[in-house]
């Protein structure tokens, strides 16, 4: 019985070729290809019913289908329009070979539905594969990217680190966070770490919650901790949410917090030359010849 | 194996470098103890650099030796205690609040003499 | 990988400390991170301690999941010993019987990804942990 639909389908081709093609340029609207030249459109749609009676032909041979799903998925083509172009193939090939007998019962029905189907089916798990897998493909580079975002370490000076988290924390990224904390305070041998959380935008109870285990772990393995970046209004909902924050010192700023580091760590800015006593000697040396 | 404690001017230093089992750390506290009244020593810097797991039990047995130890007049300062370890140890919700500590065993002298102000 | 499984009795001290070292030489082979290799280690010493402790025997069973989407690992505890009367009670922090620290179960539950407890008095307990790779 296929072989007897597939007979019927290569041979008039050309003629099921031309009704897809008309209804498939009906569809320009509602599959998102509107922003396509219509050049471009047309000889995709070519391209495309080609490798379908390609791969009828060839009885389920994948080349031809990959390496068109590669083409489009680069061109960034919806994959409505792919869908869409083989429910269009499906109808109007089913109804061509029905059309084309005069016999036609409810067992005849259920034979050309279940050939085309057989067709149609590997081409489109394919490129619904093909799509999906480059779309996790992307969602994966994109989470490496973000984590290696998420808990940066800056070793400013000898003793003394700081941590910027800017965006919202989670509980998988409060874990990243406390992880790369505590090796950098390993690895850069700090006395203290300043954890800024200005680029935060909400504390809740759940951050907070986080943000002290962090700084508990840190006094754990022989370092401190301090919180600075602390906003009016994340101040007052600390405060209003009745977190406790005293064992845990925190400053309004990264400078404030910065000189309170080097406060601990016995160091103090000092400037090189004073720009005041320069003058003087200057005048000192004037008045001297 | 008994874990050795070593006796450095009035310090004593201990390094762990076992896997301690219960029995191990109750003979370890009370050497230690023992060691701090023969010597009179005024501070005590026990390492845990090499130390892959504490646990409840673990924990709770340094924490009596620290708080033993003050009341014998020695200051004990935990050094070395590692990333994972830490974590571990806020997981389980153990915060050991009242425990000195240091990121080395050099840190450790040093927070131990400021503190002792010799 | 075939599904592996492997059992530690829990008799005598010692054998927590045997105990550990399975849990954390598996947890390394499937890829967990120090941080989480020490997670699972430190949640299989606090339970076989409670073996020790409370029920005297028991035995702890270790098995790889390796499915499509995830790895991860599981973890079976069975004593027969005098089982817990209040569930509710012993999952609060802070409460201990044996003059703990009182963090046992509340932690290990904290250390991993999934924790279940099933107990009868004088039949025994049974709980359940995994750890997921991430």
């Amino acid at each position: 019985m296929n072989s007897k639909f597939e007979g019927i389908v290569l041979e008039n081709s050309e003629k099921i070729v031309e009704m897809w093609l008309e209804e498939i340029g009906t569809l320009r609207k509602e599959n998102r290809t509107e922003s396509i030249s219509i050049d471009l459109y047309e000889s995709t749609n070519r391209e495309f019913v080609d490798v379908i009676f390609t791969s009828i032909k060839s009885h389920g041979s994948t080349n031809a289908v990959e390496e068109f799903s590669e083409k489009i998925i680069n061109l960034g083509w919806p994959l409505s329009y792919i869908t869409d172009g083989l429910q269009v193939f499906r109808r109007v090939t089913i109804d061509f070979i029905l059309r084309q007998s005069e016999r036609v019962d409810t067992e005849y029905i259920s034979n050309v539905l279940s050939s085309v189907d057989e067709w149609v089916e590997p081409i489109i798990r394919i490129l619904v594969n093909d799509y999906s897998g480059n779309w996790e493909h992307i969602v994966s580079l994109q989470r490496v990217a973000l984590q290696e975002l998420s808990a940066p370490l800056i070793p400013v000076i000898d003793g003394i680190t700081i941590m910027p988290l800017v965006g919202t924390v989670d509980t998988d990224r409060a874990k990243l966070i406390m992880e790369s904390l505590l090796q950098g305070v390993i690895t850069h041998n700090s006395e203290v770490v300043l954890i800024d959380i200005t680029g935060v935008p909400v504390v809740d109870t759940m951050v907070a919650h986080h943000l002290i285990q962090a700084a508990e772990a840190v006094r754990l393995i022989g370092a401190k901790c301090i919180l600075v970046g602390i906003r009016p209004e994340i101040a007052q909902t600390i405060v209003n949410l009745g977190i406790n924050l005293t064992d845990f010192p925190t400053k309004s700023t990264l400078k404030k917090g910065f000189l309170t580091a080097l406060e601990i760590t016995n160091r103090k800015v000092v400037n090189v030359k004073s720009s005041e006593n320069d003058i003087e000697k200057l005048i000192e040396s004037i008045q001297g010849e | 194996m008994p874990i050795p404690i070593l006796k450095l001017h009035n310090y004593l230093l201990v390094s762990i470098q076992t896997e301690i089992d219960d029995k191990t750390a109750i003979k370890f506290q009370e050497n230690l103890l023992d060691k701090i009244y023969k010597t009179g020593a005024s501070g005590v810097v026990i390492d845990l650099t090499s130390v892959e797991i504490i646990d409840s039990f673990i924990a709770k047995v340094l924490g009596d030796v620290v708080a033993m130890s003050d009341l014998m007049g020695a200051k004990v300062v935990l050094t070395g205690i590692q990333p994972a370890v830490a974590m571990t140890l806020i997981d389980l919700g153990i915060h050991m609040q009242n425990i000195p500590t240091a990121l080395d065993l050099e840190q450790g002298l040093i927070k131990l003499h400021q503190e002792l102000g010799e | 990988m075939e599904p592996q499984t492997s059992c530690v009795t829990i008799q005598k001290e010692w054998d927590i400390v045997g105990a550990r070292h399975v849990a954390r030489d598996m947890a390394r082979s499937l890829g967990f991170s120090t941080v989480d290799q020490a997670r699972i280690a430190t949640a299989v010493s606090e339970l076989a301690r409670n073996i020790y402790l409370y029920a005297k025997k028991g035995q702890i069973y270790f098995d790889i999941i390796d499915s499509v989407d995830r790895k991860g690992m599981n973890i079976k505890v069975i004593d027969s010993g005098p089982g817990i009367e209040d569930i509710g009670e012993v999952m609060q922090d802070g409460f201990s019987t044996s003059g703990g620290l009182g963090a046992g179960l509340p932690g290990v539950k904290r250390l991993m990804d999934e924790f279940d407890i099933e107990s009868e008095k004088g039949v025994g307990t049974v709980i359940y942990v995994k750890k997921w790779v991430r």
